[in-house]
């Protein structure tokens, strides 16, 4: 039997969630033989280099920037989060991380260390701004988390490169 | 979190990253371990249904990756063929100004795809001398059914 398909970009939507147990899979080789501080290194350069237009827009404009990054985010992943946002803080309820969501249910292995693409990543994100991060609670099962993005205090350093917990 | 809209850069610096701390030893190790315990679905497929499991693997995958591509099964001949007028992920690499990206990004498709239809008994070619362009073609051949 021949088939033929021809398809073209325009008529589907960039979505694509078997990346996320793509990402974990890279993330668990990482840790395995580099160690957790590679892992911790290459999502912080990840992240200050991808997202350096939008640290740009937080030292520029503050909190609302990060607080419209996440909706936009968890909006597309279809995931549930809950926004908290005054002057000097950013609190996000997520009732479960889309992308672990998406490997339990399709049998991909979840990183022993994939939490850091959220606590690193937001870190990372906050470095060269007013701001810092807290993954103030994560479930591993689910994702379940509490996301904290508060005013930098006076004298508290811009960058956390050597933290190795 | 990474959004899957994103992996892409994030996995063009886990290339980078890979190759600062082990060479391009380390990138071709790890592609080899990611097509060892990714792609068993797409292992899978043509396990059990032959050269058809290639256009059942990637109906799915590059319609949600929205790419720009034409397919072809011939399974009388024992062939399959991907010419990818526009990759999505070589696209936004490309789009993607103010990063710089792994240059040899699209290497490991040969590399993860080889490894699993080798072993299965399928030839495996891929023409990535336009991948500047995000275009490249893969040929896959065995098995007659």
């Amino acid at each position: 039997m021949k088939e033929i398909m021809h398809r073209q970009a325009a008529e589907r939507v960039y979505f694509h969630q078997d990346f996320h147990g793509a990402l974990s899979c890279g993330i668990e080789y990482l840790h395995a033989h580099y160690g957790a501080r590679a892992v911790r290194e290459y999502l912080r350069e990840f992240a200050l280099t991808f997202y350096a237009p939008l640290r740009q827009a937080v030292r520029e404009q503050g909190l609302a920037v990060l607080k419209d990054h996440f909706e936009r985010l968890y909006r597309l992943e279809g995931g549930e989060a809950r926004f908290t946002l005054s002057a000097d803080e950013l609190v996000i309820c997520v009732a479960a991380c889309p992308a672990v969501r998406h490997m339990r249910a399709s049998g991909y292995p979840v990183a022993r260390l994939f939490h850091e693409t959220t606590r690193t990543v937001n870190e990372a994100l906050c470095e060269g701004t007013p701001f810092v991060a807290d993954l103030a609670q994560y479930d591993p099962q689910t994702g379940r988390s509490v996301q904290r993005f508060s005013r930098r205090t006076q004298g508290l350093q811009a960058t956390v490169p050597g933290r190795t917990s | 979190m990474i959004p899957c809209t994103e992996f892409v850069p994030a996995y063009s610096q886990l290339f980078k990253t890979l190759e600062r701390l082990g060479g391009k030893a380390a990138v071709e190790a790890f592609c080899r371990y990611l097509s060892a315990n990714f792609l068993n679905n797409l292992r899978d497929l043509v396990a059990a249904n032959g050269i058809r499991g290639c256009w059942l693997y990637w109906s799915r995958t590059l319609s949600e990756e929205a790419a720009d591509f034409t397919m072809e099964l011939d399974e009388e001949a024992g062939a399959f063929s991907i010419a990818m007028h526009k990759c999505p992920s070589k696209g936004r690499l490309l789009a993607w100004r103010h990063i710089e990206p792994y240059p040899d990004y699209c290497w490991h498709c040969d590399l993860l795809y080889r490894e699993v239809f080798e072993p299965l008994g399928y030839s495996y070619e891929i023409d990535l001398s336009q991948c500047d362009q995000a275009r490249c073609r893969i040929v896959i051949k065995g098995k007659k059914q």
